[in-house]
């Protein structure tokens, strides 16, 4: 990309004040505050909590035991824990599609040069300041099956209404429309900067060789994002397996476990059914399945930039 | 990460870039008054939640719940939602526990990432290049794997329904240190160099020299540190069941079984809690979106 | 327990973490904190923190029970905090009581102790405090105050019992000529005179004699499944590390039996709860079985109605029900004077529970039941007896009100209600998943 011109600053230090001795006790003194939070509230837990999924470890103190992998073994064996991750995995791939295509065409439109920027990013991305809560009480209230906006516009043009929370064919798209409203505007931002970041003459040329807003669309702008598309598209994975908050509001993983994720099943086990220690083998399985997912990511951005 | 190009805050050279995302006045064509017309259509769809919950939350509970639904209620509108609200009083409480949470977990952000961040990009220690892996590395835990053990580390500390239970897990942003190391890393050496000569300190360096040039991208941290906290569900949700310690969106959770069916009252609650961000997006928009902007591909 | 008492030795690292991040964090922060986690009021009046599921009507009656418990001592007050009904209730109950800062005194479902107490996250009664606020053993039903006991001790203090009865409107039932000399139904004592009454009632309604709705609530059909299910005289024994023991043709007939009224002309097939109050509540049925405290929507609805426990259908008379009970959730540091006034706020309770008798519920204070006044509550003196034949879940800490067990029963009998599968089938396959709880390690 253009900027990638930029002239940076020289990589490593010209002098070093002091020796290097004092270079060290100052370079860890200054990384010591975080160090301690980073060790302590991250390391630790992971560390612990591997050793608590290897025991019978409850809420209530009982069955402090090890017992080495049988919380995997469980797990494995565990039909609610593999439709959970499946109810994750469903909504990963049925969300972020919507999520990175219409934060695309949002950052597309404004970007022709629409007059009242302002108005146009306020509306499109004042969703995302709302807490999760908040979200869910809207859409609550918007699905609502009687009193709700939404079934009353199907009735109003002669379609059925739709039990949209409590259809378990349908609640999970329930759930991405109020995300899809809810989250986008940050993908559109992101979208918006890169755009605005293409350089002006490469619009120039090709308006001199007669290209059309479309042909520039296709042939220039859409090739210059690819590398933020990569991005948009990894981070919203990435966000969309992380799934609870509107479904543990909205439908509290029902119909029927039917959109229940993977983080719900995993605060149940733990809180609901005491068992922590199997509940974090839960953890630890979903993780490993982040950790192969983000891997995955990797090889395939390195590919496409190498 | 891939993409340094759009973490990098500097100005650019290019002439393209102009900061306030503004272009060229142009005229009028068909295409562009179809793009109008769909941005349009978009932007009312959005508003819609807001403006359908605003229209509840003045009706009377007997209207809102009414099986006619309409956007004018007979009996007119009426603020008595709101007012039932504030006297329950527990929306300026929530209110007021996410606030200082949030500030809480944004200063400590700030001081403790800065910290670690100028010395991955100025100081050359032993052991500096593992640091740096192991911090880029932890970018991928997501919080939702560490609630287990974190709900067990805070029992074992007597720190559940505390506010330090909200505030010390929530503090450490990994890939906050690395935005903010890259835009130590294009500061020009040469500015500290005299200071260096003169004997300063590291910390005076860094407290009189660096900090005062990274104003922006402090700020865009600390917005981003500071919706985040602001609007976190699971965690606070974990760490407290105490009435008096709730934060806002986990507060709100509760209403809907105090109030029962009270819709009005739930939208009304709804948008009280939503106000607050909204405000103050209005006022720091451009500031507010530079920061999503650029922080935001760094890893949320 | 032990896990407890070794970790609060980690009190002096505790303090140094607080210290250093108070230092980072700086003193607005510092400020923010004292200013807002503790509690700034001045020492006369405790505050005492109770929590309960209870919503709707019933939450308008405790709120107002709460109150006068409040008037009446000026040295305390009450501050209730209400959580949705179910898994979010016991979930947040156990996480505070297991943080160690719950509120002093909780509302719990009777059935849901055996998943409390054991584990300590709950603690138990002193006896002779509850004797000097004037309440003794004497003073509950036996049934009652035995399940009000673990190991020994007594974890809870029951409030009320809510067995889940038959309501049923004397319009309807006169038209059918179901109604006895003495105003209320005939006794019927066999599923095939039961589903006749139904019919003829069906024939005043011309829509259902019956309405019960169930579709989605695994409550919902479990009250109805172990009220028949005891009525065989048979039990139900959950014992960890042991299949269930379990009367299976018993199991297996109630079911029948219910699928069998769900043909939509004695019931409608497919409803869920609040589809069945709703159509007894505008008379398009005869009987409604229903929890009592369905009681103040029928007397609000305006139909003539009248109660009775379910029919006796199996030979033993059983009535599928719980109780609500007050519990001490563990605190990490007791405040004893708190406690005191906990003792207080309980036993007042308790002896003004006529008004939650008016709820629908049977208070579980005898002076209460046997007063004259509560003697005049109709119809609630008709099922009064419920206190005598009432059944409790079978015990287990996964058992009882609004656990994941009873969303499991429905997961697997939900189909046999609808016709859509055989009854045996459904219920080997929820003994199967009981099965697999009970061969699970034992969290408490």
């Amino acid at each position: 990309m253009s900027t990638s011109t930029l002239s940076r600053p020289r990589p490593e230090t010209l002098r070093k004040p002091g020796s290097r001795s004092r270079s060290n006790v100052s370079g860890w003194a200054f990384a010591t505050p975080f160090l301690v939070f980073f060790l302590v509230f991250l390391v630790w837990p992971i560390l612990y909590g591997f050793y608590m999924s290897l025991t019978g470890k409850s809420l209530t103190g009982a069955n402090d035991s090890l017992i080495g992998f049988a919380n995997y073994a469980e797990a494995l064996a565990d039909g609610d824990m593999w439709r959970s991750l499946g109810n994750t995995l469903y909504f990963t791939v049925i969300s972020t599609v919507p999520l990175v295509l219409v934060a695309l065409v949002m950052a597309a439109l404004l970007n022709v040069g629409l007059p009242a920027q302002w108005l146009w990013r306020l509306s499109y991305f004042a969703p995302y300041l709302l807490a999760s809560t908040v979200v869910s009480l809207f859409f609550t209230w918007m699905y609502n099956p009687q009193l709700g906006l939404i079934n009353e516009f199907l009735t109003g043009i002669g379609l059925p209404r739709v039990a949209w929370l409590n259809d378990p064919n349908v609640a999970m798209w329930a759930i991405v429309i109020a995300t899809l409203w809810w989250t986008v505007g940050f993908n559109f931002l992101l979208y918006l900067a890169a755009m605005q970041n293409i350089p002006a003459q490469h619009y120039e040329a090709a308006s001199l060789d007669g290209a059309g807003a479309w042909r520039q669309f296709f042939s220039i702008t859409l090739p210059q994002l690819t590398p933020t598309t990569v991005m948009i598209v990894l981070l919203q994975i990435l966000a969309s397996l992380k799934i609870f908050d509107q479904v543990y509001q909205m439908t509290a993983g029902g119909p029927g476990g039917s959109t229940r994720p993977v983080v719900q099943y995993i605060f149940e086990t733990g809180f609901t059914g005491y068992r922590l220690g199997y509940s974090a083998a839960i953890s630890y399985i979903f993780f490993g399945l982040i950790v192969v997912i983000s891997v995955m990511q990797f090889v395939i951005t390195r590919r496409r930039s190498a | 990460m891939a993409t340094p190009t759009l973490t990098r805050p500097a100005p650019s050279t290019t002439t393209a870039n102009n900061p306030k995302f503004r272009q060229p006045r142009k005229k009028l064509t068909v295409g562009r008054i179809a793009a109008i017309v769909v941005a349009a259509f978009i932007a009312v769809l959005w508003l819609i939640p807001f403006a359908w919950a605003t229209a509840t939350a003045f009706k009377t509970e007997t209207d809102a719940a009414a099986p006619d639904v309409t956007w004018l209620p007979p009996s007119g509108f009426t603020s008595e939602a709101f007012v039932k609200v504030f006297q329950d009083g527990n929306i300026p409480l929530w209110t007021w526990n996410s606030l200082y949470t949030s500030a809480a977990i944004t200063a400590i952000t700030l001081v403790i990432s800065a910290l670690v961040a100028y010395a991955l990009s100025r100081i050359d220690f032993r052991g500096k290049k593992v640091l740096m892996t192991v911090i880029i590395a932890s970018i991928i835990i997501p919080p939702p794997v560490l609630i287990i053990p974190l709900f067990y580390q805070m029992l074992a500390l007597n720190l559940i329904d505390t506010s330090w239970a909200i505030i010390l897990p929530q503090v450490i942003h990994p890939a906050m240190v690395f935005v903010l190391k890259k835009f130590f890393d294009q500061i020009p050496r040469e500015l500290e160099e005299a200071a260096v000569m003169d004997g300063a300190s590291r910390l005076r360096i860094f407290t009189q020299i660096i900090l005062p040039l990274s104003r922006p991208i402090l700020a865009a941290v600390a917005i981003f540190v500071f919706i985040g906290a602001w609007n976190n569900f699971l965690w606070p949700f974990i760490a407290t069941n105490d009435g008096n310690l709730l934060t806002l969106p986990v507060g709100l959770q509760t209403i809907k079984s105090a109030y029962g069916i009270q819709y009005a009252q739930n939208m009304a609650s709804a948008l009280l809690a939503a106000l607050p961000l909204i405000v103050v997006f209005l006022f720091f928009q451009r500031q507010i979106i530079k920061g999503v902007a650029t922080t935001g591909l760094a890893g949320t | 327990m032990k896990q407890f008492e070794s970790l609060t030795g980690k009190q002096l690292s505790r303090r140094q973490l607080l210290t250093g991040s108070a230092l980072l964090g700086g003193g607005l922060l510092a400020t923010g904190l004292t200013g807002c986690g503790g509690a700034a009021q001045a020492a006369a009046v405790q505050d005492i923190g109770f929590w309960h599921l209870l919503s709707g009507g019933d939450g308008i009656k405790m709120q107002a029970m709460i109150n006068a418990a409040n008037q009446a001592n000026p040295g305390f007050k009450v501050h209730p905090t209400v959580l949705a009904w179910g898994p979010p209730y016991y979930t947040k109950l156990a996480m505070a009581s297991a943080g160690g800062r719950p509120p002093e005194v909780a509302i719990m479902h009777a059935s849901r102790v055996p998943g409390y107490a054991p584990g300590g996250l709950i603690d138990p009664w002193d006896l002779d405090l509850l004797a000097e606020n004037g309440v003794t053993a004497s003073d509950f039903a036996p049934r009652i105050w035995e399940k009000s006991q673990h190991n020994g001790k007594v974890f809870s203090i029951a409030l009320d019992s809510h067995p889940f009865v038959m309501f049923y409107n004397t319009d309807v039932a006169g038209k059918a000529g179901v109604l006895g000399s003495n105003g209320q139904l005939q006794e019927v004592s066999s599923p095939e005179e039961f589903k006749a009454m139904a019919l003829e009632m069906q024939k005043v309604t011309k829509a259902h004699g019956l309405s019960f709705g169930y579709l989605g609530s695994g409550s919902q059909m479990w009250r109805l499944f172990y009220t028949l299910y005891k009525q065989h005289g048979a039990d139900m024994v959950l014992t960890p590390g042991q299949p269930m023991k379990v009367d299976r043709d018993a199991a297996i007939e109630s079911l029948e039996f219910m699928a069998s009224l769900f043909d939509d002309t004695i019931a409608a097939q497919a409803g869920d709860i609040s589809t069945g109050i709703a159509e007894f509540a505008r008379g398009g049925s005869g009987m409604l079985f229903s929890g009592v405290w369905e009681l103040p929507t029928m007397k609000k609805a305006g139909i003539p109605v009248d109660a009775a426990t379910i029919p006796t259908l199996y030979g033993t008379p059983a009535s599928y029900a719980d109780s609500h009970s007050f519990v001490l959730p563990r605190q990490l540091n007791v405040n004893e004077d708190k406690r005191r006034d906990v003792y207080k706020f309980v036993t007042d309770v308790l002896k003004g529970s006529l008004s939650w008798a008016e709820a629908g519920h049977i208070p579980g204070y005898q002076p209460v039941v046997q007063s004259q006044a509560y003697r005049e509550l109709t119809p609630q003196i008709h099922y009064a007896n419920a206190a005598d034949i009432i059944a409790y879940d079978p015990e287990a800490w996964f058992s009882g009100s609004g656990s994941d067990w009873q969303t499991y029963f429905a997961e697997n009998v939900q189909n046999v209600l609808l016709g859509r599968d055989k009854a045996s089938a459904g219920w080997d396959a929820f003994e199967q998943r009981t099965n697999t709880l009970l061969s699970r390690p034992n969290p408490v």
